[in-house]
C-alpha cells in the first residue's frame, strides 16, 4: 500500500538552555493511503507538534519528512502553503471557521484559494454539505450553528479539495460524547467513501476505540503503534 | 466580488467602532472639500480680478519694454500678433503708452498715458466696465480721455472737464492736446488708479506723433485656455525682439501668492489626511488584533500572505470608499451652497479691497470643480489603504501555530 507520511528520526525541541522540551524524541512513523489512524496520548505528550511538523507549521530540530512522497523539511515557505492549500486539509480542536462567512462559505473557501471556478465549488460544497447533514443550513453562520454542527463544517471544509491527507487535531474535545460519535461516524464514512486518509489526535478512548491504526504517544515518542485491537492483546 | 462582499461583513463586525472611524473620515474628506473649494474660489478671484481688467492671461511685449519704458522699445510686428490671436480665439487689445503731464485748471499731474483701441478693450477686457462715473472712450477717436481716480481727483477734474495734455513727442517735439474727461474709472489698483489717462489710440498718435507704435499686446482666452497655451499660440508670430509672457512672469509676486496658498493648502490637507490616517490605522488594528487566531487558520489552511494583506486591504478601501462617498455628498453640497452664496466678507471691513495693486472681491465665493472634488477623495483612499498596510502586514507575517494559540 502507498505511504502518505513518513517521519524518519523526527525530533522537535522547543526552547534552550537549561529549560529546553523535547517535545518530540526520534519519531518514525508512516501511513499509509486511505488509513483511519488516531493519534493518542495524555495532553502534552507531543500529538499537536506531530501534526505540526507534517503540516511544515512547524520545522523539526531533527529528522525528516515527506508527505505524498514529496520531502516537507526541504521545502520552502512558500511550497509548503501550497502543500497545505492543495494536499492537506486541517480540522482543528475549536474555532475552525471564520465566523463572517456562512456555513457554505467556510466550506468553500479552500476551493475559493484554489481558483477553483464557482459553478464547480458551488455543485461540490452543496454536495459535501449534504453529506456531512448540513443540507438546508448553507447561509447560517458559524454562530448560528451548535458546536458539532460547526465541526462538520470544518471537516467539509477539510476535505472539499479532495486533499491527499487531512488533518484532525483533538477534532472531538470541545464536544459532548455523543456528538463525538457522530463526528466519528462521519469522519469513518467520508473515509470509506472518499478515500481520504485521516490522521488525528484524541485523547478520548472511544475515538481511538473507532480507528483503524492507534498511535499511542507517551514522552514524545510512539509508545505502541499497531491496530485497537492489537494493541488490546499486548495489555 | 465575493472578496468585497467578506470585506463589507468584516467592516460592520464591530459596528460602532467603524461607524466612529466612518464619521471621522466622512468629515475630513468633506471639510477638505469645502477648503479646497473655498481656496480654489478665493485664487480663481484673485487672478481673475488680477487679469480681467487690464493684464490678460498673457502679455507681448518689445524684450526690455518693461524694464525701460521708452516710447522707442515697440513691439516689431504687431498685427501678425493680432492676427495670430484672432486665428486662435484669444481676445487681444493692443496698446501704446507714454508719460505725460495732465492739467486741469490750476491743478497738474504726470500721468501715464494709454494709447487703447476701445473696441478691443471692451471685448478683451472688463476695464471699460468699471467706470465710477461717466463712460468708457467711444470706439470712435473723439479727443476723449478716461482718467484713474486718484488721477482724477488730484485734478480736480470731473466727468465733462476739459484736460490739457503737454508730453513730448517721439519726433522731440512738444506734443499739446486738449481733452475731454469721459469718465473716470473705479478704484483698479495703485498704478491705473494714481496714473492711468486712457486715450484713443489714433489721439495718441497725434500727441505723441508715434506712427501706430504698440507696446503691449494684451491677450486674454477667458479661461478656454491656460495662459501657457496662449503664449504658444501666439509664439510663432512674436518676433525674436518681443517676448509673451503669462501673467504669472508678468506679476510674480502674485503667482508666489497663489503658489503660497496651495502649498498651505497642501500642508493643510497633510495633516488631515494623516489624522484621517492614523484613525483608519488604529480602526484596523485592532480589528486585526480581535481576528489573530482567524488569519492563524486561513494561513494554515493555505491563504497566503498576499491573500491576507489584500483582505485587509480590501477592507480598509471599502471602508475608506463610503466614507469618501458620504463625506464627497456632504463636501460638494456644502461647496456648492457656498458657490451660490458667497461669504460676504465686506461685514469685516469697508469699501473696497486691494492688496498689492490687486483689487479683492468682497464676496468670498467657493468654486467646485473635478480637481477639489477627486483630489481628496482620492487621496483620502490612497491614505486608508496605506494606513492598513501596517496592520495588514503584522497579520499577513503572523506565525500559523501561535496565532492559532492566541486567545
Ligand atoms: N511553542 C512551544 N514552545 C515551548 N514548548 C512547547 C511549544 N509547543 C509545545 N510545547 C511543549 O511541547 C510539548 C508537547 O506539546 P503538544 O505537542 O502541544 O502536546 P499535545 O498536543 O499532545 O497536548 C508540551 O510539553 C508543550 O508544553
Ligand atoms: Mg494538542
Amino acid at each position: 500500500m502507498k505511504t502518505i507520511v513518513k517521519m524518519e528520526n523526527v525530533s522537535k525541541d522547543y526552547g534552550q538552555g537549561d529549560v529546553v522540551v523535547h517535545a518530540l524524541r526520534g519519531v518514525n512513523l508512516e501511513i499509509a493511503k486511505g488509513d483511519f489512524a488516531a493519534l493518542a496520548g495524555p495532553s502534552g505528550s507531543g500529538k499537536t507538534t506531530l501534526l505540526n511538523m507534517i503540516s511544515g507549521l512547524d520545522k523539526p530540530s531533527a529528522g525528516k519528512v515527506w508527505v505524498d512522497e514529496a520531502e516537507v523539511t526541504a521545502m520552502g515557505r512558500t511550497a509548503k502553503s501550497r502543500l497545505r492549500l492543495n494536499r492537506i486539509g486541517f480540522v482543528f480542536q475549536a474555532y475552525n471557521l471564520i465566523p463572517v462567512l456562512t456555513a457554505y462559505e467556510n466550506a468553500e473557501y479552500v476551493l475559493m484559494l484554489q481558483g477553483v471556478a464557482a459553478k464547480e465549488r458551488k455543485q461540490k460544497v452543496m454536495d459535501l454539505l449534504k453529506q456531512v447533514g448540513l443540507a438546508g443550513m448553507e447561509k447560517r453562520f458559524p454562530r448560528e450553528l451548535s458546536g458539532g454542527q460547526q465541526q462538520r463544517v470544518a471537516i467539509a471544509r477539510a476535505i472539499a479539495a479532495e486533499p491527499a491527507l487531512v488533518l484532525a487535531d483533538e477534532p472531538t474535545a470541545n464536544v459532548d460524547s455523543a456528538t463525538a460519535a457522530a463526528l466519528l461516524d462521519l469522519m469513518v464514512q467520508l473515509n470509506e467513501e472518499r478515500q481520504a486518509t485521516f490522521l488525528f489526535s484524541t485523547h478520548d478512548q472511544n475515538v481511538m476505540d473507532r480507528s483503524r491504526r492507534l498511535i499511542l504517544f507517551k514522552d514524545g515518542r510512539i509508545d505502541q503503534n499497531g491496530t485497537p485491537a492489537e494493541l488490546q492483546a499486548n495489555k | 466580488m465575493t472578496f468585497l462582499l467578506h470585506a463589507w461583513r468584516n467592516i460592520w463586525r464591530n459596528g460602532k467602532r467603524t461607524a466612529i472611524t466612518v464619521v471621522a473620515v466622512t468629515l475630513t474628506t468633506a471639510v477638505l472639500i469645502v477648503t479646497l473649494s473655498l481656496m480654489r474660489g478665493f485664487g480663481d478671484d484673485m487672478v481673475h480680478n488680477a487679469t480681467r481688467l487690464v493684464v490678460g492671461d498673457a502679455q507681448v511685449h518689445e524684450a526690455d519694454y518693461r524694464l525701460d519704458r521708452s516710447i522707442y522699445k515697440s513691439i516689431a510686428n504687431p498685427d501678425g500678433i493680432l492676427q495670430a490671436a484672432q486665428k486662435a480665439g484669444i481676445d487681444a487689445a493692443p496698446r501704446s503708452f507714454s508719460f505725460g503731464l495732465v492739467s486741469s485748471g490750476h491743478k497738474s499731474a504726470g500721468a501715464m498715458f494709454w494709447g487703447v483701441s476701445p473696441a478691443a478693450e471692451k471685448t478683451a477686457f472688463e476695464l471699460a466696465k468699471e467706470m465710477f462715473e461717466g463712460s468708457y472712450l467711444s470706439d470712435q477717436a473723439a479727443g476723449q480721455v478716461v482718467l484713474g481716480r486718484k488721477l482724477a481727483k488730484s485734478l480736480h477734474a470731473q466727468v465733462g472737464a476739459e484736460i490739457v495734455a503737454v508730453v513730448q513727442a517721439a519726433d522731440g517735439s512738444l506734443g499739446n492736446e486738449l481733452f475731454q474727461v469721459i469718465g473716470i474709472l473705479k478704484l483698479a489698483g495703485e498704478e491705473i488708479d494714481r496714473g492711468a489717462a486712457i486715450i484713443h489710440r489714433q489721439d495718441f498718435d497725434s500727441l505723441f506723433v508715434s506712427g501706430g507704435r504698440v507696446h503691449e499686446i494684451a491677450l486674454n482666452a477667458w479661461d478656454r485656455m491656460s495662459p501657457e497655451q496662449v503664449v504658444a499660440k501666439v509664439s510663432p508670430a512674436v518676433s525674436e525682439a518681443s517676448v509673451a509672457q503669462t501673467w504669472r512672469e508678468l506679476m510674480p509676486q502674485l503667482a508666489s501668492m497663489v503658489d503660497m496658498m496651495d502649498a498651505a493648502l497642501a500642508i493643510f490637507g497633510f495633516i488631515f489626511f494623516l489624522a484621517a490616517g492614523l484613525g483608519v490605522m488604529n480602526t484596523m488594528l485592532m480589528a486585526t488584533y480581535e481576528r489573530i487566531r482567524e488569519f492563524g487558520i486561513l494561513k494554515a489552511i493555505g491563504a497566503s500572505p498576499w491573500r491576507i494583506l489584500r483582505d485587509i486591504s480590501t477592507e480598509a478601501f471599502v471602508m475608506s470608499v463610503i466614507s469618501t462617498s458620504l463625506g464627497a455628498i456632504i463636501g460638494v453640497a456644502a461647496s456648492l451652497y457656498l458657490e451660490a452664496h458667497p461669504i460676504d466678507l465686506s461685514v469685516f471691513g469697508s469699501g473696497d479691497m486691494s492688496f498689492s495693486g490687486v483689487v479683492f472681491n468682497p464676496l468670498w465665493r467657493a468654486t467646485v470643480d473635478q480637481q477639489t472634488v477627486v483630489v481628496p477623495v482620492v487621496v483620502m483612499w490612497i491614505v486608508c489603504v496605506l494606513a492598513s498596510l501596517y496592520p495588514a502586514t503584522k497579520a499577513a507575517r503572523l506565525d500559523p501555530i501561535r496565532a492559532i494559540n492566541h486567545v
